[in-house]
């Protein structure tokens, strides 16, 4: 009977150690970080924000890593990828544990200062890109005290895409001012169409939209008054009032669909390519909808672009537009394989990879220059924004929720629906989003 | 066997793995959440001390505010709403026996088995203005049907009835539990006396289930507070903060906004807020004539003790005085 006793007891003192021993795992194992093995075998952990691998922007990607990977048989390249809101989260988690060696970033104070100043980004040598094509000015967003920490992926431009055909059918034309596009929406309205499909749950594209409208106000003056009134906390100068009671007008004119401030961007992307909207305000990352099969034939050949009209007062012309060189890579600085990160970073920029499948796949505008690989079979979607973007006269640079803190950012994201429904008044809304500077 | 469990080793490696477990995984982060909130750490790089003034702004901060007051008529909504419904269901289906019961059961328990995700996805397209399920059904019976589900004024209403709907099938198993294991016995005696089914529920079912409604309440009201994820998924606190619950603003101000210190504070007053709460509602339930009885009985332990001193006291005395 003892012996049982004894055997019971040491039976459960070791099941007890051996459950805490679980939780001690090897931590060299679950490193997000790539490795060299001793064969000459290295692994590269590529965290990308691209999760749809298969169509766009993610299937160009996809298409240069199979590449590297056949071109150097002992690289590996593993690929975690995440929406972006997920990603930027896991982003920051990573950052305190072992980020993966390759990055997608954002080149905005919003997202770069933070994660430039805790040292997880490698320094990049500029000198290697000279013959890379860069586009003027792109650099400069993934510049942090003169320091390179990245390079750009894309140059995007907040167009409206319309339905050409449902536009012809109705008689009506793309407006040339702001109150020429207000006046549309009465008409469209009448149809029992959406004027606009406004994905403005997310509070970033009417960000973006209110930008749009303030540059058309300031003209080249836009990136000063928007830094200055960060820097201040003082929103009260009366082209930001001008541009929000502009945006608060466009809602109440019933421009965007109803409940705009409560649909995501699948929701509001559907309206217009179900034919349900006559317009959808998005960025020129959106441009392979002209070939996206899932799209009926008679909207997606159809579709057409236009940039925000010229507002009454305003400083800009109609050829300045609202541009900025958003996402792009970067290579974690602690990296244990960081020089062949930084080698395949290099592979994924050279002008003939990322710049020209991108092309080749109508995904929007590289930040590189691409005219060399117009072929003449470009989408006619493809060509207008190609056409935009070379006679347009100024650009505009950071959309205004990504210039300031992540903490500014996440306040006028969400303020910004308020004043858009009435809940809030312009005034209000602009002290709000001051106090976040603060 | 007996012996087996008073071996203290025994003892210790059966607890220990339960008490490694709430360190670290419980008290070591509210440790470290103390700390952080009193930095002004972004979650990267490095930091300083800035005392208290996280806790200053939060006094200020309107948003938080807001988060606390939907939490709190998320918390009204689960006990005037969900649960008297869950209970007065409860007791309908212990009545109801047979097959239909457990039909019946399985039914209203179906939502607590749907993944989040897939309610929040759900309950969006039912509240979607321009296709929406809701708005359909109001254009069937003639009405407009283009109200907007969501909007600044009507979305915190919607959100709640999501998460009444939700909630509700644990809190009516718990109740259904509760009564199934009332004694038979107590039921036949009540309609001997001729008591109506009414009277029997409201003088032997509820008294008897004071102690589940205890736990279902106290549990309802921390799941008030801690509310995050149907309101992350179906409106990300949005229109402006409307509904804005004090969990999504802690993982918004901490994660996307990268004011890792403030959201640790707002974690620290999260738990005082917690700990409150359970405690006024121990208070609440605690049973007044229980609570009358344990203290005549310390007053007595305390006069018995009292009076064996006394006698000691005078033994001793008689003692020296003999000697």
């Amino acid at each position: 009977m003892r012996r049982i006793k004894k055997v019971v007891s040491t039976a459960l003192v070791a099941a007890m150690a051996a459950t805490m021993l679980v939780g001690c795992g090897d931590s060299s194992t679950s490193s997000s970080s790539g490795k060299k093995g001793d064969d000459g075998q290295v692994t590269i952990k590529l965290f990308s924000n691209l999760t749809d691998r298969k169509n766009g922007q993610g299937l160009v990607e996809q298409t240069i890593i199979d590449e590297y990977m056949k071109a150097n048989p002992k690289v590996k390249i593993e690929v975690e990828a995440l929406d972006e809101e997920a990603y930027k989260t896991k982003f920051k988690a990573y950052s305190m544990s072992g980020m993966p060696d390759v990055v997608s970033i954002w080149g905005q104070p919003a997202f770069l200062d933070e994660v430039v100043e805790a040292g997880v980004l490698a320094e990049l040598n500029p000198s290697d890109y000279s013959d890379y094509k860069f586009v003027e000015g792109s650099l400069n967003g993934y510049t942090y005290d003169g320091k390179l920490y990245g390079l750009p992926r894309n140059t995007d431009i907040s167009v409206f895409y319309y339905n050409q055909k449902m536009f012809e059918d109705n008689g009506w034309e793309v407006p040339q001012t702001y109150d020429e596009l207000l006046a549309l929406a009465d008409k469209i309205n009448e149809k029992g169409i959406v004027p606009v499909a406004m994905d403005g749950g997310d509070g970033w594209p009417l960000c973006v939209y209110l930008a749009d409208v303030l540059f058309k106000i300031t003209g080249k003056d836009y990136s000063d008054a928007v830094s200055n009134a960060i820097k201040t906390g003082d929103f009260s100068a009366p082209e930001l009032k001008q541009a929000a009671q502009l945006l608060k007008d466009a809602s109440d004119a019933k421009l965007f669909q109803n409940g705009y401030d409560t649909q995501d961007y699948g929701a509001a992307m559907n309206l217009f390519t179900n034919g349900q909207a006559a317009m959808f305000y998005m960025g020129s990352w959106e441009t392979s909808m002209a070939t996206n099969q899932d799209i009926a034939e008679d909207i997606r050949t159809n579709i057409r672009v236009f940039t925000m009209p010229t507002v009454e007062g305003g400083k800009a012309a109609a050829t300045d537009i609202s541009a900025w060189n958003g996402g792009g890579y970067a290579v974690n600085a602690n990296s244990e394989v960081k020089e062949e990160a930084i080698k395949f970073l290099n592979y994924m920029y050279q002008p003939d990879k990322l710049s020209k499948y991108g092309w080749e796949n109508g995904v929007g505008l590289s930040a590189q220059d691409q005219s060399s690989y117009m072929t003449g079979n470009e989408t006619e979607l493809q060509k207008q924004i190609v056409d935009i973007l070379s006679k347009s006269t100024n650009l505009s640079g950071t959309p205004i929720n990504d210039q300031g803190t992540s903490a500014f950012k996440t306040c006028i994201e969400s303020e910004i629906q308020s004043v858009c429904n009435g809940s809030k008044s312009v005034d209000d809304f602009l002290s709000a989003i001051g106090n976040a500077c603060k | 066997m007996k012996k087996l469990y008073s071996n203290k080793l025994v003892i210790f490696s059966l607890i220990l793995p339960g008490l490694l477990l709430f360190i670290f995984a419980i008290l070591a982060p509210i440790c470290l959440s103390v700390y952080y909130g009193f930095t002004d750490y972004s979650g990267m790089g490095k930091y300083n001390m800035i005392g208290i003034e996280n806790y200053k702004n939060l006094l200020h901060d309107k948003v938080f505010a807001i988060s606390l007051r939907n939490s709190l008529f998320l918390a009204i909504g689960f006990i005037c709403i969900q649960h008297p419904i869950a209970m007065i269901i409860a007791a309908v289906l212990d009545k109801i026996g047979g097959r239909a019961e457990s039909i019946f059961r399985c039914i209203y328990f179906i939502p607590n088995v749907i993944s989040i995700a897939v309610i929040a996805k759900l309950w969006s397209f039912i509240y979607n203005p321009n296709f929406g399920l809701l708005n359909n059904i109001i254009k069937a019976m003639g009405g407009k049907g283009n109200i907007n589900w969501l909007d600044e004024k009507n979305a915190i209403w919607s959100v709640l009835l999501v998460l009444i709907w939700h909630g509700f099938g644990w809190g009516m198993l718990i109740y259904y539990t509760g009564i199934k294991n009332i004694d038979p016995t107590l039921y036949e005696a009540a309609s001997i006396d001729g008591a109506s089914q009414v009277q029997t529920f409201l003088r032997v079912t509820l008294p008897l289930m004071k102690p589940v409604i205890q736990v279902n309440v106290t549990m309802a009201v921390i799941s008030a507070l801690k509310q995050m994820e149907t309101v992350y998924l179906l409106t990300q606190g949005g229109p402006g903060n409307s509904t804005q619950f004090a969990a999504n603003y802690l993982y918004q101000q901490g994660f996307t906004a990268y004011r890792y210190g403030y959201g640790n504070a707002i974690g620290v007053i999260f738990i005082i807020i917690c700990l409150i709460a359970t405690v006024a509602l121990n208070k609440v339930f605690e049973d007044r004539e229980e609570a009358k009885y344990r203290k005549m009985e310390r007053k007595r332990d305390k006069k018995n003790a009292m009076q064996k001193r006394m006698m000691q006291n005078n033994y001793k005395n008689s003692v020296k005085a003999v000697s």
